[in-house]
């Protein structure tokens, strides 16, 4: 197609993805250079390209504002919940891959109604179940919510790579005397890898970008970055160096494990999109 | 004895329902129970002070106080706007940006669409933080429209009742667009090249064979983003809490901010419960009944 069009149209379309990138990243960019800025340059425009980076506010967002601790919840709380998560949804879909019937697979499209409810509706009796038990503010209430609420899409997708095995693969492993625990270690589980690379990058990111939960069931030793950031945006004046800095901790690391895992990203969603 | 590898009932074999029941164990105490429980706390009058259910039952008080709440009321509108206006822009501006990285050689579009992807993984409370920053009366935004000649009293971004919610959904289309781009590539690889050539040939141009070909095949991709994207609008709450946390004057109200204030900030936990119920049957409402057909209709074919 390319070949046909006439020059004309080609520049436009040159002109629209250059507008599309510039809107896409020009955001991103400027506020991870803001974080390097001295705060009078910050609302200097146009915004210098070439400026001599700082690291104030980040010393600032650490030593005063305890972000180093948020970072480490933010990692123990989406690490936990991606290994949770990884480990019941997988056998869930192995589980459903055993019946006779194609029940299994009507069970993990029914999963699929738990996207219906919204964390609001669920967030408020749980705040309140956990208070009563004394569990706020331990990383245990965020880990279960976002646990629990990514479980149903994540078993609904294990469960449709798992049912691309064929049950032939399955049975001569059988056959050979494998149990079915085994042959779940030895062969399913090997070739799920691309689909687990997928799933993790999913409930990773889902997980570390959450808000809602984290803000009400953690408190000042358990906050991840989201609620650290999400306290400076209640504040009239906007610290803009400082949140600049906290916007780059809390992106930086899960873009660039985006762009690493970018094929299994990809696939993911589309599977669960194109295929569902 | 050679067992059979499928599961059977009449031979007592458990270890399937075994294997999934820690996953919905987990699924029922974090979600299924909650939510009942809230359904419960939403006919009664429940406060931290102590809870006597037979004295606190309240029956359908507080179903009947959010129709006369004209908050309650703004919250539902506001959602259902934010949700018909970002779905619009979904699928325009993702169908555009989807069709314009297909046409690009392949060197080119593998550089493209990683870079398209990155607002996907940022957290929309930093989305929402980001473009806090873009309407900043001295921001970047606003020098770039002054470059065009437009000034905050033509367009006054989030400081204004009348722009904030468009505003909002701006930030939304950030976000979601690349996503609706991914899914959206995936539908158009799947069409094959003969089709666009043989509407060449026939001297179609390349709007026509957009309308004859790529959107109708496209169609079922659509239906899922709709499902998916629409299900999420209805939930927003990050990027509204983070850019006007509802204001100015109740403008970007949602259901989930409201029933967030409600819970959070006014301690009127059972209120907050039954707009968040009310908010569930909106969702279910306006997209559950799709989604769990289309599903159905997957599942049978």
């Amino acid at each position: 197609m390319v070949s046909k069009s006439k020059w004309w149209f080609r520049i436009l379309r040159a002109a629209a993805l250059a507008a599309l990138l510039f809107w896409t990243l020009a955001p991103v960019y400027i506020v991870l250079s803001n974080s390097f800025r001295r705060t009078l340059d910050i609302k200097k425009m146009p915004p210098e390209l070439v400026f001599k980076p700082i690291l104030l506010h980040f010393q600032r967002l650490l030593e005063l504002d305890d972000f180093l601790k948020y970072f480490i919840n933010s990692i123990v709380i989406s690490l936990s919940v991606t290994i949770i998560t990884l480990g019941l949804g997988t056998l869930a879909a192995y589980g459903m891959k055993l019946f006779k019937t194609r029940m299994g697979e009507r069970l993990s499209n029914f999963l699929l109604v738990g996207k219906l409810v919204p964390a609001i509706t669920i967030l408020i009796p749980l705040y309140v179940m956990l208070n009563r038990i004394h569990l706020t503010g331990t990383y245990l209430g965020p880990i279960l919510a976002h646990a629990a609420m990514g479980l149903p899409f994540i078993t609904w997708l294990m469960t449709s790579f798992v049912w691309d095995i064929p049950v032939e693969t399955l049975e001569s492993a059988c056959i050979e005397g494998c149990s079915r625990m085994r042959t779940f270690w030895h062969i399913v589980f090997p070739m799920l890898t691309p689909a687990l690379a997928s799933a993790a990058i999913l409930i990773m990111q889902s997980s570390w970008n959450e808000l809602l939960f984290s803000l009400q069931l953690t408190n000042i030793n358990t906050y991840p970055l989201t609620v650290g950031i999400a306290r400076y945006v209640g504040a009239i004046s906007v610290d803009w160096g400082k949140c600049s800095a906290a916007a780059t901790m809390s992106m930086v690391p899960i873009i660039a494990a985006g762009f690493f895992m970018q094929k299994y990203l990809v696939a993911g969603m589309t599977a669960g999109a194109v295929k569902g | 004895m050679r067992k059979s590898f499928c599961w059977s009932l009449e031979q007592g074999d458990l270890l399937p329902v075994i294997l999934m029941a820690p996953a919905v164990l987990l699924v029922f105490c974090v979600l299924v129970v909650p939510l009942g429980f809230g359904l419960f706390l939403s006919f009664f009058d429940f406060g931290f002070g102590g809870f006597v259910p037979s004295r606190d039952f309240v029956g359908l008080k507080h179903y009947i106080a959010f129709f006369h709440d004209s908050t309650a009321l703004r919250a539902v509108a506001n959602t259902l706007a934010f949700s018909g206006l970002a779905i619009l822009g979904d699928f325009i501006l993702g169908t555009a940006a989807a069709v314009l990285i297909f046409q690009l050689s392949r060197r080119v579009a593998a550089i493209v669409r990683p870079l398209v992807t990155v607002p996907l993984l940022i957290s929309p409370i930093v989305v929402g933080l980001i473009w806090r920053y873009m309407y900043d009366p001295r921001g970047l935004l606003y020098w770039l429209l002054g470059r065009v000649g437009i000034t905050i009293d033509m367009f006054p971004g989030v400081t204004a009742a009348s722009t904030a919610l468009l505003s909002t959904v701006i930030a939304h289309w950030w976000q979601v667009v690349p996503f609706v781009v991914i899914v959206i590539t995936a539908g158009l690889v799947s069409i094959p090249v003969e089709l666009y050539e043989a509407a060449y040939v026939d001297g179609a141009g390349a709007f026509k064979s957009f309308w004859r070909i790529t959107f109708p095949l496209l169609r079922d991709v659509y239906v899922v983003i709709l499902l998916i994207s629409g299900v999420d609008t209805i939930k927003v709450f990050d990027i509204v809490f983070a850019l006007t946390g509802g204001g100015p004057n109740d403008s970007t109200v949602t259901m989930s901010i409201y029933a967030y204030s409600q819970g959070f900030s006014n301690s009127n936990l059972s209120y907050a419960m039954t707009i968040s119920v009310v908010a569930m049957l909106v969702t279910f409402m306006v997209f559950g009944l799709p989604f769990i057909r289309h599903n159905r209709t997957r599942a049978t074919r």
